[in-house]
């Protein structure tokens, strides 16, 4: 049975832009027929379900009941990657949360695929994060997203102080969500679809929309970009790896 | 395909070398094959076309999203019109650029209609790129070189290898300077049976008008035969 993968997309600060990746997240899995579940933990209203309802459910990740709705199903649900959206403020207790529950260990041990998506917020403060949570996640593929969408000017971090703590993260992988024009970004928050579907001109039913040529050629090139950034970093055999290499391996 | 339901893009990134004679010419050519058109004005300095066909041009811009929005909306707007852009030189790199990103000519394409590049052509070294840069990010579009001969004679037609087998550069004939006048001063159309408010104009330049407005007219014809082509050899390659 293929090892089910769960992807955390979290940052101590709000507003960074967590949840946006997570939506490019699930329209990047749902591009390549990974099936895909979503768990939105800004309980009791998530900007998440929005914009995917069929696939997202709104929990509070501090509640073990809802602890045990994500992982006590991760080897019988239908989705192989199963996406966290964390709530601000709260990826330090999640991951502390993951290590008590021991699921940093099985994700150590090879039971299951564990991604960190780190969205890093303009100040120094995002940096102390790093090495915070790079010292609680273990094994897991950690991802240090940039994420300059609404904001050209978002960085200004002295870049040697930047790499200084860049390179403390074994393995770490750097990912940069580029700028999208502010008038694409507000009209697919305003339609309430998601990106793929606005790209395709399509409502939030699969009904024929009426969005703009221009808006939706700016959507689906910024997609474009940031899906680049995923195959960059091989975001697909992360969480699937070829099953070509298990059959070489089992033969010999 | 065809040039009925099109848009025609007239560019040089050079000034002065006769776009919007020719979006002129394109418009009221449109206009006398009784089709609808509109025509685009992306020039910043003079509006000249819009003085020239004041119910038919509209002033447009690529440089803020509203203007973007409000051009490239309607040129794949489902509106029963063909389109011709007068591109102004000052234009011309951000208008391909965004048009590249946002996929015009594909969208264009996928709604059944064709985009005819008509890029005047000078020897200098920047339209020699631009004109490759084109080909090399609108192949599913038809890229015109058009020698203006009003410029001078031809010397650097091997410079702007042409798209396909079947095209061939578009010629604008040269007019007697003391022709010229009349058309170049509004108002004027070349739609207009007796060739505008150009009251007064005598018989035998009426008809050196008239000779020389045909032999443009053919080469449009052609233009639209080569469209139809392209399209054709678009359909074999691209398997739509």
């Amino acid at each position: 049975m293929a090892r089910p993968a769960v992807i955390l997309v979290g940052a101590d600060k709000g507003g960074v832009g967590k949840t946006t990746v997570a939506r490019t997240l699930i329209d990047y899995f749902g591009a390549h027929q990974t099936p895909t579940r979503a768990f939105d933990t800004e309980a009791p209203r998530g900007t998440l379900k929005r914009f995917h309802p069929e696939l997202t459910e709104v929990v509070d990740v501090t509640l073990v009941a809802d602890q045990m709705k994500i992982f006590d199903t991760l080897g019988s649900a239908d989705a192989k990657v199963t996406i966290i959206d964390v709530r601000a403020g709260l990826l330090s207790s999640t991951l502390q949360a993951l290590g008590e529950i021991g699921f940093i260990e099985s994700a150590k041990k090879g039971q299951i695929t564990f991604a960190v998506f780190h969205i890093l917020g303009p100040s120094i403060a995002s940096l102390e994060e790093i090495a915070e949570t790079a010292r609680v996640i273990g094994d897991a593929n950690y991802f240090l997203v940039k994420n300059f969408i609404n904001n050209t000017t978002f960085f200004e971090w002295d870049p040697s102080t930047y790499n200084s703590y860049f390179k403390k993260i074994k393995g770490a992988d750097e990912i940069t969500i580029p700028k999208l024009n502010e008038m694409a970004y507000e009209q697919v928050e305003v339609s309430s679809v998601p990106f793929v579907s606005f790209v395709g001109n399509k409502g939030a039913k699969g009904e024929a929309a009426n969005n703009s040529f221009v808006l939706r050629g700016y959507v689906r090139h910024w997609l474009g970009n940031v899906w680049s950034e995923y195959d960059r970093v091989k975001l697909v055999d992360i969480v699937s790896p070829k099953v070509e290499s298990n059959v070489r391996q089992v033969a010999g | 395909m065809s040039f009925r339901n099109s848009v025609t893009i007239i560019a040089s990134p050079r000034p002065r070398v006769g776009k919007t004679l020719l979006a002129r010419l394109v418009t009221d050519f449109h206009r006398q094959e009784s089709r609808l058109v509109a025509a685009f004005d992306l020039n910043l300095g003079e509006r000249t076309l819009t003085q020239f066909l004041p119910e038919y041009a509209t002033i447009a811009t690529v440089r803020d999203i509203g203007g973007q929005m409000a051009l490239f909306d309607r040129l794949v707007a489902d509106d029963g019109s063909t389109k011709v852009i007068d591109l102004g030189h000052e234009s011309f790199e951000s208008f391909f650029a965004l048009a590249h990103q946002i996929g015009f000519v594909e969208e264009a394409r996928r709604r059944s209609i064709a985009v005819a590049i008509l890029f005047i052509v000078t020897p200098d070294q920047t339209s020699v790129e631009a004109y490759r840069k084109l080909r090399d990010r609108f192949a599913q579009a038809t890229l015109a070189p058009v020698h203006n001969e009003m410029l001078g004679p031809a010397q650097h037609r091997d410079k702007y290898p042409l798209a396909s087998g079947g095209q061939v550069v578009m010629r604008i004939p040269a007019l007697a300077p003391g022709l010229r006048k009349y058309i170049e001063t509004p108002p004027f159309s070349f739609a207009d049976s007796n060739m505008g408010n150009a009251v007064g104009i005598p018989l035998d330049i009426h008809i050196e008008l008239q000779r020389w407005l045909r032999r443009i007219y053919l080469e449009f014809r052609e233009l639209d035969l080569r469209i139809l082509l392209a399209d054709l050899q678009a359909s074999m390659r691209f398997g739509s």
